[in-house]
């Protein structure tokens, strides 16, 4: 039997097709899934022997003979013209061709291409082409029709054999759970996985790993199959299992690295922001620890704003944190308009008071916004139309 | 009888203190219950401006509404401080430092010597105009004879009529704001010219039928100006040399008091002359007697004045202090003169003004630290921080 199927297995060892079009991979992620898909691989096609041969080939394999030709030969070319473009590219930058990465072609790319498309994906670019053109999934039957698949005619046979294996994982578990049982023992209650922070891998990422498309209500039986399984007593006897198919989220305040303040000529304590921005207003922020909750703009106090509101923007950090009157604050901002510099000036003080409280406060003001950089900016006016979004009166004639 | 009183009575008073203070401090701590703020120092009962000193400092007091009503009724007061007085149901006047060295500087003056001229200047919205009628009051009731302009910039901008002056060539005529004025200077100084009895010194002669003769009060000629609006340019003139005289020969004192004295030489006005062209402050027939005593040629008199930036228009408005505002021209005119900065309230100042909103239920949300707030929005800028209670 097993004989058997390795014959089978030996005729085609092929795992990837590729079609022609030459759609682009557009996921950020793609490269890293590339790295670990067990689905597919090199397509490869081995001599079958003689005896087999004689076999009838059916439709089907012959299209799909053809196509994975095709699409061998032209991922050849496509390599080979990567290759030479590199090559290129490294001459005209004057750097040796051999030592000349990926992160070199895309700072070249950007260096010979500038451009100023908002979408980064529409940006001019120079990949190798595994990563522009998608896998396609390997031939699943053999010469004669014959799916190698036991799940084959379920339709998604790679997201099935998933779900199975879920179940499998679990049977496994409660034998375990009888047999120690039995023995009179029971879980240990500190190896229990604990899955705060982590999630499931989001549903495109499966999709892509498993080379298959999968519909919403799937997802949730695979989500819903694998929080059973973690539940489960002894779930982490399937730790590296579970692992496979987890996510960590991230930390944003882990990321954010805080500046430890300096000292100045009188030894008090301080943070400076540079390049505080908002709309087109730039400024740089000082706030100095202990002070008198003197407020400096460009050598005015606060009455540099006319305009309640943009004081109450200046202010407002200050009083979230409590600190109102309890430090000096100096802000050099120019561009943009008044409610520019006072958001500019808003920023910086809250980036810059990071320093001088608690973690829990500055998880606090990031949930407050405090932290979060306005990306807003003035939207264009459009012809055709009085403003940005409103129309022209309508009129009959 | 008298023996047990005087001891039995320290004790009657140590009670009412006690439950005086304890009734004030429960109703304060139900309204604002904040220790840091002390509650009662922000009021005074001394209502006699002459004994106003550092004590007093940052201190409300109140002012009856007769003597408002004569000091202030044609104006002198800021619009919005006559709407909250209205609210408040009392007038009240914060004892400002500046206006303490003000009254300082004229209860020492010697008087026998040539007038001392102080120029109030400073941001807007930082009490000039309150601080002189801080001082007008002193004047009131030390019996000086008050000239008092309310805000000159109304002659200069928005002018009720104007007409060419009958009398001198090339020069515009203001009759009716002539004749508030008048109106203005009868209710401040009636009862103190009757008293004075002065008297003019030579003979009007407005028209053929129509003449003052000498010897006649004051308040005749003021009345013949109010109820001949035509003259009442020339009666002014008439009325501000008789009075510079009578100081000269010592019969009475003058408080020359002029808010928003920079519009005098203000580049243009808004008048327009016979040709349609804007003319400028020194051909309004106003403008001449109003410089003539604010001159240092006379005695037995104090002259207050403030510059203004909002007396300027669009252009002119770059700074408020007095040597841009007055111009060259203004600022020779004047020298030498006593310039005094009128500044934002300090904290005391501050704290005292929360208090007294407090206490007239003008400020009724009063979240934690809502004080802190106030005074860093506002700057401790009095005219904002009016601005900003109204809502709250």
């Amino acid at each position: 039997m097993e004989v058997a199927l390795r014959i089978g297995v030996n005729l085609l060892k092929i795992n990837r097709v590729c079609v022609h079009s030459a759609s682009r991979i557009t996921d950020s992620y793609a490269k890293q899934i590339q790295l670990n898909r067990d689905f597919s691989t090199e397509v490869t096609v081995n001599a079958a022997p003689l005896a087999v041969k004689k076999h009838k080939v059916s439709k089907a394999m012959k299209a799909y003979l053809e196509r994975a030709r095709e699409n061998d030969e032209f991922m050849k070319t496509q390599k080979l013209e990567y290759q030479i473009g590199k090559r290129h590219l490294a001459n005209m930058m004057g750097e040796d061709a051999e030592t000349f990465t990926q992160e070199d072609i895309d700072n070249a790319i950007a260096y010979l291409f500038p451009s100023g498309i908002f979408d980064k994906r529409a940006r001019p670019l120079m990949k190798s082409p595994e990563e522009v053109f998608p896998a396609r999934k390997a031939a699943e039957f053999d010469e004669t029709g014959r799916p190698f698949h036991s799940m084959f005619y379920t339709g998604r046979p790679n997201f099935f054999k998933l779900l199975y294996d879920i179940v499998e994982e679990m049977n496994k578990i409660h034998d375990l759970e009888e047999r120690m049982l039995r023995r009179g023992t029971r879980a240990d209650a500190n190896q229990k996985i604990d899955f705060t922070g982590f999630q499931w891998m989001p549903k495109e990422q499966l999709e892509s790993m498993l080379v298959e498309q999968i519909n919403d209500l799937e997802y949730t039986n695979f989500t819903n199959a694998m929080d059973r399984l973690v539940s489960l007593p002894f779930s982490y006897k399937c730790q590296n299992f579970i692992k496979k198919f987890s996510k960590p989220l991230l930390d944003q305040t882990k990321q954010l690295e805080i500046p430890k303040p300096q000292f100045d000529a009188d030894g008090r304590q301080f943070v400076t922001t540079y390049e505080c921005l908002r709309k087109t207003a730039r400024g740089d922020v000082t706030v100095r620890m202990p002070g008198t909750g003197k407020i400096t703009i460009n050598g005015h106090d606060i009455t540099y704003f006319e305009e309640l509101q943009s004081r109450e923007q200046v202010l407002f950090p200050l009083i979230f944190a409590g600190l109102l009157g309890k430090v000096d604050v100096e802000a050099n901002v120019e561009g943009g308009g008044t409610s520019g510099q006072a958001g500019a000036i808003r920023w910086g003080i809250a980036m810059s008071l990071r320093s001088f409280v608690d973690q829990e406060m500055v998880e606090s003001m990031r949930l407050a916004g405090l932290l979060q950089r306005d990306y807003r900016r003035r939207e264009r006016k459009k012809f055709g139309q009085e403003g940005a979004r409103r129309k022209y009166t309508w009129k009959k004639r | 009888m008298l023996g047990r009183h005087s001891f039995k009575l320290p004790r009657l008073t140590n009670m009412c203190v006690a439950y005086s203070t304890a009734a004030a401090e429960a109703s304060v701590e139900q309204l604002y219950n904040r220790p840091k703020l002390t509650s009662t120092d922000y009021r005074t009962a001394e209502n006699n401006t002459k004994q106003h000193s550092a004590v007093h400092e940052g201190k409300f007091y109140t002012l009856s509404p007769e003597q408002k009503k004569q000091l202030f009724s044609g104006g002198g007061l800021p619009r919005q401080y006559e709407q909250q007085i209205k609210t408040f149901t009392e007038a009240c006047l914060m004892v400002r430092p500046t206006s303490l060295e003000l009254l300082n500087y004229i209860r020492n003056t010697d008087f026998t010597r040539p007038v001392v001229r102080y120029v109030l200047y400073g941001e807007n919205g930082v009490g000039k105009t309150l601080t002189m009628a801080h001082v007008l009051h002193y004047g009131l009731q030390n019996n000086f004879v008050l000239v008092h302009v309310p805000w000159v910039p109304n002659w200069m901008k928005r002018p009720k009529e104007t007409v060419n002056a009958t009398t001198q060539e090339g020069f515009i005529d203001l009759p009716f704001d002539a004749a508030a004025w008048l109106v203005h200077f009868k209710t401040q100084n009636a009862n103190l010219l009757t008293q004075l009895q002065l008297k003019t010194s030579k003979d009007y002669v407005w028209t053929k039928r129509e003449a003052t003769p000498a010897g006649s009060t004051l308040l005749e000629l003021v009345e013949h100006g109010i109820a001949r609006i035509k003259f009442a340019s020339e009666t002014i003139a008439a009325l501000l040399s008789e009075l510079k005289q009578h100081a000269n020969d010592d019969k009475c004192k003058i408080m020359v008091a002029i808010d928003g004295f920079n519009a005098f030489f203000h580049p243009e006005t808004r008048i327009l002359g016979d040709n349609k062209q804007r003319i400028t402050p020194d051909r309004v027939t106003l403008t001449q007697p109003f410089l003539d005593i604010t001159n240092y040629n006379w005695k037995n008199g104090v002259c207050v004045l403030t510059v203004d930036k909002i007396g300027m228009t669009e252009g002119y408005m770059d700074s408020y202090l007095p040597r841009y505002l007055l111009g060259k021209e203004g600022f020779e005119h004047l020298d030498p003169f006593v310039p005094l900065h009128v500044d934002n309230y300090s904290d005391k100042e501050f704290a005292s003004c929360i208090q007294y909103y407090l206490d007239r239920n003008w400020i009724q949300k009063t979240p934690e630290g809502f004080d802190e707030q106030l005074k860093y929005l506002s700057n401790k800028n009095p005219y904002t921080l009016m601005r900003l209670t109204r809502s709250l």
